[in-house]
């Protein structure tokens, strides 16, 4: 069987975005005829992998071969010719036409210049049978399907581009029960013809019982290719964690269980991505969220920053009943509030602004004296962060865009403190930064906290949660599924969790 | 480092610097033309000029910096000039210079209307503004239809408008200077200031920066309304009278002054000493023009032209900012 030539083939390939790899040296097979489930923690560097075999992006390093002759991706398109059709996580269609003309986007039927509707549709038809939606209208507008019959449609206008190498990247994440078997059986099927498929999934159970051969990444490199039913679950998921130990994470006080409660949330719902959510944060704990990507962390931190509209349930800081109705009303509750947003380039800075303007901007009402700004007060304030956090430009005049990513993040932070918070809630604040600059947060969480600062913390790092929180909070579906205090929090209780495989926690050694 | 420290400093950024040295370009030009173009008294009759252009551009560099865009300048402008001069119509003599207020009041209304159509209808403000624009305009033919209502200047708006009561220099040029001021000390030294700049580069990070953004698009709508209108009263104050779409040329040239002044047109970037080169610019383009008798279409080929131009220099800056 190895004897065959691969039909797609990625030789020594390395991805580097910035200064961070996020594929090193991969090599990587997929044959026809076969299903190859792809497996991996979050950022393991599984999406490079679907992006560059699908030619959305170059690879840094490295060669892609298909048929065992090389080739260069240039765009999407060029993969589409060589037969690697990918079915992207997010939804790819347009909302405000008809699945028929979705479905015929690339390769319209035409006569005489002219779209032919009769051929489209009848092509429509056709595709929609084949995964088993034949109740869709061809001519309904996308955006009024439900979400699991636009996720069909989307692998059906996958189909329609005949492909040798179907990608599945959680394509199963937005279905529902019976369409997910609709799908297995289409997969098979596909299976059957000689198509290649490329099967990502975090549900174990469905890479038991699709795959047949599986690899699982880490931290960018490939770990193992393995044969069906040669490894057990366990083992995965062994696999997934590794056993390296990366950082060093400042000393954690005892599991202290009778801290003064900071913030109590109590049943906090927002439509289907919070589902009554209940936890206390207390004065002077890191909290962390854990849990896969998407299962609500994100959601639930800005809901609680008061920028969600319709968020129901109720929040409480110190004792004193909090108003969801935006950031000015969470900055002035009677322990402030900060978020440290995930995206500093969308939602933390301004780049083209200087260092200074970036670290005030939250802080401007404290810098006020009369109708202006106080700028001697705001010089000092600014020269004493940039001290603090040993924030590296080379004049605090200087655009936060020229930066490095690590110098951007300590200046969202810093930005933060300067308006002096009683709870921090932090999105995934170390993602693409140095391992250096990592290690300067985590020590600056645990002085924040020895100080009596609250903070909740969302990492897709698990290993970052074990080493930085006093206790970890595992949302699933918009829930908190899972409760991990003090010495519970190992890699193997928060994996288990997240994937919600294993329901008995295990105890530390 | 020092020298660039301190032209940064005061804002002599490469744009400024550009529309500066087009403003000396253009006046040897002109002066091999005729000497009269380096004579004082020329250059300070085209000052009084530009200064009405002068105050509109304050307004418009405001809406501008958040990366929005106000066209309804126009018939506020026409509005401000209508509204003033019928207040003295309706009060009397005590109408002389509230009238001045009043008309400023009253463009500074239609500016609220505008930022609250773009801050909390989400509208595209083009065309909000664009829409804005017609309702004042059929407002104002229905004010002046049948009822004749008083259109000549009040005295006050004279004096501001034509006399030179300090050293021969015009009136009308320390009213851009006392606009301009506010402008400078709104945008370097106050919260306000710092948050349009914000707005125009990020509006979710000003928002999630616990800055009110509605209330400051509102603010930046009303001032340029407010501007507009006082520009308004001060031409009719030049022209002695109020009339019928007098402030229909004045929209592209202001735009163009911000534009021309290194003002980025989707915002966030800009400053104030660039809208003055700009306006200067402007002023004497249009007056070098209309000595050469260029005809008003040759004049309006050559101003988009040269806006177009800029905006390829400067107004790609989008591309570099992630």
């Amino acid at each position: 069987m190895t004897e065959r030539t691969p039909l797609l083939e990625l030789k020594g390939v390395s991805k580097r975005y910035g200064g961070i790899a996020a594929l090193t040296d991969v090599d990587f097979k997929a044959y026809s005829g076969e299903i190859h489930a792809v497996l991996g923690e979050n950022g393991a560097g599984k999406s490079t992998l679907i992006k560059i075999a699908s030619g959305v992006t170059d690879a840094s390093e490295g060669e892609v071969l298909v048929n065992g002759t090389p080739f260069r991706f240039r765009s999407p398109t060029d993969a589409m010719r060589a037969g690697v059709v990918c079915v992207f996580q997010e939804l790819s269609l347009l909302p405000d036409m008809t699945v028929a003309d979705n479905l015929s986007m690339a390769g319209t039927p035409t006569r005489g210049g002219f779209i032919d509707q009769k051929a489209q549709r009848a092509r429509a038809v056709e595709l929609l049978k084949r995964v088993g939606c034949e109740d869709v209208h061809p001519l309904e507008l996308v955006k009024n399907l439900p979400l699991s019959r636009r996720q069909m449609v989307e692998i059906a206008k996958a189909l329609a581009k005949k492909p040798k190498l179907l990608i599945l990247d959680e394509a199963t994440s937005a279905l529902t029960a019976k369409d997910v078997e609709r799908i297995y059986l289409i997969i098979r099927e596909l299976r059957e013809e000689g198509v290649g498929i490329l099967y990502v999934s975090h549900r174990m159970h469905e890479i038991e019982e699709l795959a047949d051969v599986a690899t699982v990444f880490r931290n960018g490199r490939k770990i193992e290719t393995f044969k069906k039913g040669a490894r057990s679950v366990n083992e995965i998921i062994q696999m997934m964690i590794g056993r390296e130990v990366t950082h060093h994470y400042p000393p954690k006080p005892p599991f202290d269980d009778s801290r003064q409660p900071a913030l109590t949330v109590s049943n906090l719902s927002w439509g289907h991505d919070l589902n009554g959510i209940s936890f206390t944060a207390g004065k002077g704990e890191i909290v962390g969220l854990g849990g896969l990507d998407g299962q609500g962390q994100r959601e639930l931190l800005l809901a609680l920053f008061g920028v969600l509209k319709g968020v129901e349930g109720t929040v409480s800081v110190d004792g004193r009943s909090l108003q969801l109705s935006g950031p000015r009303s969470a900055m002035t509750a009677p322990l402030p509030l900060a978020l440290i947003p995930e995206d500093r380039k969308v939602e933390g800075l301004m780049l083209p602004m200087s260092v200074r303007d970036n670290l005030t901007l939250a802080s401007l009402q404290q810098l006020r004296s009369g109708l202006g700004i106080d700028t001697e007060r705001e010089t000092a304030a600014v020269n004493e962060m940039v001290a603090r956090m040993q924030i590296k430009a080379p004049d605090t005049s200087a655009a936060v865009g020229t930066l490095s990513g690590g110098n951007q993040q300590k200046v969202v932070l810093a930005k933060w403190l300067m308006t002096d918070p009683g709870i921090i809630l932090l999105n995934d604040p170390t993602r693409g930064i140095d391992v250096g600059t990592k290690q300067e947060i985590y020590r600056l969480l645990r002085n924040l906290a020895a100080e009596g600062k609250t903070i909740v913390f969302y990492s897709t790092d698990y290993a970052e949660l074990i080493g930085c929180c006093d206790k970890v909070l595992i949302l699933y579906g918009g829930r908190i599924t899972r409760e991990l205090k003090g010495e519970d929090c190992t890699e193997h209780n928060i994996v288990a969790g997240a994937l919600n495989v294993n329901p008995v926690p295990e105890k530390a050694a | 480092m020092n020298v660039a420290a301190a032209t940064q400093k005061i804002g002599l950024d490469v744009p400024v610097m550009v529309a500066f040295g087009c403003i000396i370009v253009i006046l040897l030009a002109g002066s091999l033309y005729s000497p009269e173009f380096l004579s004082l008294d020329y250059l300070l009759q085209q000052l009084q000029v530009g200064a009405f252009l002068g105050i509109i551009a304050s307004g418009a560099m405001m809406v501008i910096l958040l990366g929005h865009i106000d066209l309804s300048i126009p018939w506020t402008v026409t509005l401000g000039a209508m509204m003033a001069t019928a207040l003295g119509g309706w009060i009397g003599p005590a109408g002389v210079w509230l009238a001045i207020p009043f008309g400023v009041l009253c463009g500074a209304f239609i500016g609220v209307l505008n930022g609250l159509g773009v801050a909390y209808l989400r509208l595209p403000s083009m065309i909000f503004t664009l829409g804005m624009n017609a309702v004042v305009q059929g407002l104002m033919v229905l004010h002046t239809g049948g009822f004749a209502p008083q259109d000549h200047a009040t005295d006050a708006m004279h004096f501001l408008a034509v006399k030179r009561s300090i050293l021969g220099i015009p009136n009308a040029l320390f009213v851009w200077l006392f606009v301009g001021l506010i402008v400078i000390f709104l945008l370097r030294r106050t919260a306000f200031g710092r948050a349009v700049y914000a707005i125009g580069n990020r509006e979710s990070v000003a928002y999630l920066s616990g800055i009110n953004t509605n209330a400051v698009l509102i603010g930046c709508f009303a001032f340029c309304g407010a501007c507009a209108a006082f520009a308004g009263v001060l031409l009719a104050g030049y022209s002695t009278k109020a009339y019928q779409a007098m402030g229909d040329p004045y929209l592209l040239p202001a735009i163009a002054a911000v534009v021309l002044g290194g003002t980025n047109i989707l915002g966030g970037r800009g400053n104030y000493l660039g809208t003055i080169a700009g306006v200067i610019l402007i002023t004497l383009l249009q007056s070098i023009l209309s000595v050469m008798q260029m005809p008003e279409a040759g004049r309006q080929v050559i101003y988009g032209s040269v806006i177009i131009g800029m905006l390829l220099l400067y107004g790609r800056g989008a591309r570099t900012r992630s």
